[in-house]
């Protein structure tokens, strides 16, 4: 069950994979920088997570080494698929073995494999895992995927500006203060991970609020 | 009596009822001390109703000196917050008294200085509308209690992973009779405390009452929590009551900031 977690959306667009979470409001005197909440796996894998941050710092040690290890043994980057399964199987012992509970978290894993595809997996604490066009996790997450349901079409991922600006929709349906409190990454294809400055995602907010009044002077043209 | 292997001697459990009875009582024989303490408890225990203006003791029975025929009673963080954004930003309160308790559970030892944080009720009346705690009979005095309450405490056949947490169940006296704006409570769920008070006094009584239960998964003071109370506002209890609902949920936005305590343990 999610309590008290931030939203957080991943979107799988045609030759990009976008990943937004919810800001949320640190203490006067602590370090922004260390509260982070996308994390790289890898160059071309990332991944958000929503739940105990003690938790998902275990998981995300554990897939980072491993990554690294099938790299050395293998000489391959590895598969989003892979690391997914890897997640997924490391969270599912834990719910079956003695002494031990699951670990609390849920996770959204985006990446390009090396054949070029973008991908997009979600797990959860019982160690399942399946692939998403678009999907949300977080407390208000049955709020984005509607949204997600009723504005994911082709046309809306077709350019990367476009699956951005998707992203950062779905997340002002829930996020409370407006652009300032979003978070984004990207990864475009054979391109290293991208972390959005305050200020670009500021553009993006301030582009989405433009079209939404252009959008609505037209409806009240039509109306009149 | 019996002697264990160790070669100690302790009691044999035994079924006869006489022989345990008298053993408790043993037990329960309490010192002089413990009478002391227990006593001195007592004394410093007490229930205090100010008036606003003069702090001074409200002798009379509010409702007596307010009568009134809407009587709103909010339970629990969430659901003050929802009155306080919702409903009292809506026209003009003014806070004619309070009560304010203490007994030896409350966490502050100081009886004399209590703040608001602690134990404590505040009266409002609508100055606008006499009706609500104003000058109409008692008889025809309708009462909405607003409360919330942890999802795992809702007893259901169904997983409570799929149960839409918040959601919001009603419960209500005999004589209400105007409909309920949410689904009824079911069986074998069963409310607790003062708001279960409130309502078998109502029900008693035969004063016309409903009860709205939130169940949610945090207890804490929570934007979706006290949003969920919204289908309230259009009951016929409530609807004159509020009249600006954006400037509401700003309101509410701004009390949240306010009293938001952000723990590092979630993400």
């Amino acid at each position: 069950m999610d309590v008290c977690t931030f939203e957080k959306v991943g979107i799988r667009g045609t030759n990009i994979v976008v990943l937004g979470v919810e800001k949320k409001s640190v203490a006067k005197l602590q370090d922004e920088r260390t509260v982070r909440k996308i994390c790289a796996l890898d160059d071309h894998v990332c991944m958000a997570f929503a739940g105990l941050t003690a938790d998902a710092r275990v998981v995300i040690n554990r897939a980072r080494v491993e990554c690294q290890s099938h790299k050395l043994t293998v000489e391959d980057p590895v598969t989003v698929e892979y690391i997914t399964r890897f997640i997924a199987t490391l969270k599912q012992k834990y719910t079956q073995s003695n002494g031990r509970r699951p670990f609390g978290i849920s996770a959204l894993i985006v990446g390009f494999d090396d054949d070029g595809i973008p991908r997009l997996y979600q797990t959860d604490p019982s160690g399942t895992y399946h692939a998403w066009k678009a999907n949300a996790i977080g407390r208000s997450a049955k709020t984005v995927r509607e949204f997600l349901e009723k504005n994911y079409t082709e046309d809306a991922i077709a350019s990367d500006n476009e699956a951005i600006k998707l992203a950062i929709k779905a997340l002002l349906e829930v996020v409370q203060s407006g652009g300032k409190n979003i978070e984004l990454a990207i990864i475009r294809r054979n391109q290293p991970l991208k972390m959005f400055s305050a200020k670009e995602v500021e553009l993006y907010v301030t582009e989405i609020e433009k079209e939404k009044e252009e959008a609505e002077k037209k409806k009240s043209k039509k109306s009149v | 009596m019996a002697a264990t292997f160790f070669g100690e001697v302790v009691k044999a459990p035994c079924r006869a009822g006489t022989e345990d009875e008298e053993e408790e009582e043993e037990g329960r024989r309490e010192t002089p001390e413990d009478r002391e303490v227990r006593q001195q408890l007592a004394r410093k225990r007490e229930v205090r109703l100010l008036r606003r203006q003069t702090k001074t003791s409200l002798e009379v029975s509010l409702l007596e000196k307010y009568p009134c025929s809407k009587f709103i009673i909010a339970i629990g963080n969430n659901a003050v917050a929802f009155l306080s954004s919702f409903v009292m930003n809506s026209g003009v309160w003014e806070e004619v008294g309070c009560a304010k308790l203490w007994n030896e559970w409350c966490r502050t030892a100081d009886t004399t200085h209590l703040s608001s944080t602690e134990a404590f009720c505040g009266f409002y009346h609508l100055k606008s509308n006499p009706s609500v705690f104003g000058s109409c009979p008692r008889k025809n005095m309708q009462i909405t209690i607003l409360t919330c309450r942890h999802v795992t405490d809702y007893k259901t056949l169904e997983s409570t992973g799929s149960l839409p947490s918040p959601f919001l169940k009603a419960l209500k006296t005999q004589n209400f009779k105007d409909p309920a704006c949410c689904p009824l409570l079911e069986q074998p769920n069963i409310v607790h405390d003062l708001p279960a008070a409130v309502l078998s006094y109502c029900q008693v009584w035969k004063i016309p009452a409903i009860l709205y239960l939130c169940y949610t998964d945090v207890m804490k003071l929570d934007l979706i929590t006290v949003e969920a109370f919204k289908p309230i506002l259009s009951t016929r209890s409530l609807k004159g009551l509020v009249k600006n609902i954006p400037q509401s949920t700003e309101i509410l936005k701004k009390l949240m900031t306010t009293n938001e305590i952000q723990s590092n343990i979630y993400t």
